[in-house]
């Protein structure tokens, strides 16, 4: 049985890195994993093709892909209602000559559109243009900008409350996703206002850039844009979730899907300008297509993992590994195995990891949200760096991507990595943060 | 046709076939029926929508099978099917349909609880659709299923599941299963729905003790062990203990229900009925995480090196060898620890006694294996004949 797991994992390895050679995407180089995999198993082990096991594999993540859809859809509508670029424009009128309140502002403006869906590239996608060309303004240079955005757009998909590699690892330990709030909301804060502040805190050059010049250099907000006109859908939106847990027995349960469409809704009804919805639409499914095929085929691989045991494997030899090794390697090993498989990592490992630190008496959730921010650094790292390339295109960054964006980010990376690994350590002790 | 349309076409057939082909087996799980042979004691097959009317025409109205001795005595409610993927529990509750005559007190059996968890399988798991186990007239199929009921039957699910009536917080998805849905409410989804009408029942038919069958992975700490509410927890101690020293080679533990974790059968039951409430575990390795090859196999023999390795690195809470833990070993436990807790029961209680005769013990099951105990249903009168 160890052997033709290891067989498996060969295959595996050695059908995606071909894909890649022949130069298919990372979704497909998957998909073309899992075939062969299927292939091997079924010719080797079971007799038969195992096409079922890959069709409902694609369907695991089916939940999750529409929230994320619908998520990014609400943030996308926001942004082009104008509600985006009227909080930027409020925020660098009324505070462009308080640096600190600016960017700490700038950091939730960042946090809000992921921690909503789940995906950093929602908000890289929304609101990271008009962010960076505020931070432009304060006379951050274009690296450190390119930098700050990713940073932030990588803690804003670990922020609460929606964390997909939470989520998914939970699921699979048969564990309630509840309790996650307090310590992601610690850990990921830290993360993006240390990433602000270190990156952004102080101006590149002398340039002092009035605070005429710096509005000048945003988009206009649309006439009759205000505040409620850009709260009335948040609130909306947090309504319904509320209502759901106040009135728990007596309020319909609709799911997030349809609350985000309800939200999106309220944008519609209230934007001061005429929305080109079906265009939006379109373009959300299409911006978000790589992601959701990676979250498909990840779905389709792991059940012909699991299902010829090379999932197994993969977990029996992470579990028996010495917590010391695991506490000095985890922060380099996930966001590594990230850039490599993005979500599919949280199932693959996270899973395993969470029972093992369960059955050494760590706190699950704790130990759990560590992981869960320490993943999306990952997001800047070959051979997918979906997050980080999202972000150097949407600024239209022309610095070199690796010795210059990527090492940018590292101090912040390496701040974050250790708040994580002490989360991991003292997860008992700071059970108190998941309540 | 540009070549990118092509390939968008070819990808888009391939897509549908794949469909197409994946589509039958997803309709023959979700449609095939099981058979049941009634048994010599069977004197009444309900529905649970006697209870709750909201289930009737939904996949959980399932058969309320009652075996009534006709003479005084106590009413127990054996419930198997749960969780669908652990299928010593509704194997068990079905070799006690179709063998057990009660000489004094009244059995009631669900061997389906949660249907619609036992009609599609689990994403992601690579779980068999079905499973066949072989018996002297041939081989008789059964679902295998997930834990939780049915996407297809409950959805959506709330953003999280908030428990009827503590107002615990829950995993969302937990609000499809059924041992994370007691004691149930009437206006609530499917499985809430489905516990409403079994806690309904246990009210209405008097019920003295429900026994809810598990299994678990070895990885799991609540393993081999009977877990008990507070009002049977001296009937737990006690077959513990028997069943220790005198059936098992594993031995079989004991637990007190924790009072602060809510939905499950052995805390709700006891607590929303009048009835005492017992929580059976056995180990199942295809539960693990860790495990190798996910097949027919691993369900029905229990066999797995990966599991055995995690075992050498004291990692599990259950032993395990090359043996692994074989489906006869499963179900005679869980047989022998029901019939057990009754002895216990009707030893404590003896104005409610129930005695049960016609079913194997622990030994007789690993002797001569389940299929033994199944009935050939084209050999059956149609009348003696249910479908689950």
């Amino acid at each position: 049985m160890f052997a033709h797991a290891y067989m498996i994992l060969g295959i595996v390895v050695a059908a995606f890195l071909a894909a890649k050679v022949l130069r298919l995407s990372t979704e497909l180089s998957m998909l073309a994993a899992a075939f062969a995999a299927a292939v091997y198993h079924g010719v080797v082990w079971s007799g038969e093709f195992p096409l079922r096991h890959i069709v409902e594999g694609t369907f695991t993540y089916f939940d999750v892909c529409l929230i994320f859809i619908s998520a990014t859809f609400f943030m996308a509508l926001v942004k082009e209602s104008g509600g985006v670029a009227f909080i930027v424009r409020r925020i660098v009128g009324a505070f462009h000559s308080h640096r600190f309140i600016c960017l700490l502002l700038l950091t939730f403006v960042m946090l809000i559109p992921g921690a909503l869906t789940g995906s950093g590239a929602t908000s890289v996608l929304t609101v990271g243009a008009l962010v960076g060309s505020v931070l432009s303004a304060m006379g951050v240079d274009e690296t450190r900008k390119a930098a700050a955005i990713f940073m932030t757009a990588a803690m804003s998909a670990a922020a609460p409350p929606i964390n997909l590699w939470a989520m998914m690892a939970a699921a699979g330990a048969n564990m309630p996703y509840v309790g996650f709030n307090g310590p992601l909301a610690v850990l990921s804060l830290l993360g993006a206002l240390f990433s602000m502040f270190w990156l952004a805190g102080r101006a590149s050059s002398d340039a002092h850039i009035s605070r005429e010049d710096a509005l000048a250099r945003l988009p206009e907000a649309p006439e009759g844009m205000n505040w409620l006109r850009v709260l009335l859908p948040f609130v909306v939106f947090g309504g319904l979730l509320a209502a759901g847990r106040i009135w728990p027995f007596d309020f319909p349960i609709i799911g997030l899907p349809m609350i985000f469409m309800l939200s999106a809704c309220m944008v519609w009804l209230l934007s001061p300008v005429k929305l080109r919805v079906w265009r939006v639409l379109s373009d959300t499914v299409r911006n978000l297509l790589p992601l959701v095929g990676i979250m498909v085929v990840v779905g389709a691989l792991i059940q012909i993992l699991a299902l010829s045991g090379a999932r197994g494997v993969i977990s029996l030899h992470v579990v028996i590994l010495p917590l010391t090794t695991l506490f000095a390697t985890l922060f380099i090993i996930l966001p590594v195995s990230e850039g490599i498989l993005q979500y599919a990592v949280a199932p693959l490992l996270g899973v395993p990891l969470i029972m093992l630190f369960n059955m050494k008496g760590m706190d699950p959730i704790v130990a759990l949200s560590a992981m869960s921010v320490l993943w999306p650094l990952g997001d800047c790292l070959p051979p997918t760096a979906v997050i980080g390339r999202a972000a150097v295109m949407e600024l239209h960054y022309e610095g070199r991507y690796y010795s210059d964006f990527v090492r940018a980010c590292l101090i912040p990376m390496l701040f974050i990595a250790v708040c994580c690994t002490l989360f991991l350590i003292y997860s008992k002790q700071l059970a108190f943060l998941a309540v | 046709m540009d070549r990118l349309t092509r390939i968008k076409w070819i990808a888009a057939v391939l897509c549908a076939a794949s469909a197409l082909w994946a589509g039958v087996e997803f309709y023959e799980m979700r449609h095939y029926k099981e058979p049941v042979v009634l048994g010599p004691g069977v004197t009444q097959v309900q529905k649970l929508s006697a209870y709750e009317p909201s289930l009737a025409g939904t996949v959980n109205d399932c058969n309320v099978y009652i075996l009534d001795s006709g003479r005084p005595g106590g009413t127990v409610l054996l419930i198997g099917g749960t969780h669908p993927e652990e299928p010593a529990t509704n194997l068990t509750a079905q070799i006690f349909v179709e063998n057990a005559k009660p000489e004094a007190g009244r059995l009631i059996v669900v061997t389906r609880a949660n249907t619609s968890g036992s009609l599609y399988s689990r994403n992601g798991e690579a779980y068999p659709s079905f499973y066949e186990i072989k018996t002297s007239w041939g081989s008789k199929k059964w679902r295998l299923g997930d834990r939780a009921g049915s996407p297809l039957d409950s959805w959506p699910d709330p953003e999280v599941y908030v428990h009827y009536p503590s107002r615990q917080l829950l995993a969302y998805m937990d609000i499809r299963n059924l041992n994370r849905c007691w004691p149930g409410r009437p206006n609530g989804l499917l499985v809430e729905r489905t516990t409403y009408g079994m806690a309904q029942m246990i009210r209405s038919l008097g019920v003295d003790v429900v026994v809810d069958l598990h299994e678990a992975e070895l990885e799991y700490a609540v393993e081999n062990t009977i877990v008990a509410h507070e009002k049977a927890q001296e009937i737990a101690a006690m077959a513990s203990m028997m069943l220790t020293s005198t059936e098992f080679e594993v031995p079989i533990g004991m637990e007190f229900s924790p009072t602060a974790l809510h939905g499950l059968s052995h805390r709700e039951v006891g607590d929303h009925t009048p009835a005492m409430s017992l929580l059976y575990e056995v180990a199942e390795p295809l539960l693990d995480r860790i495990r190798g090859v996910t097949d027919q196999k691993l369900v029905l023999e229990g066999k797995d090196d990966f599991v055995v390795e995690a075992g050498k690195h004291k990692l599990l809470y259950a032993p395990i060898d090359e043996n692994g833990w074989h489906i006869d070993v499963r179900v005679g436990r869980h047989i022998s620890t029901f019939l057990q807790c009754l002895d216990i029961f009707s030893m404590m209680n003896p104005e409610r006694t129930i005695t049960i005769t016609g079913v194997p013990r622990y030994a007789e099951v690993k002797e001569k294996g389940v299929g033994a105990f199944f009935h050939d249903p084209s050999k059956a009168a149609k009348d003696r004949v249910e479908y689950d």
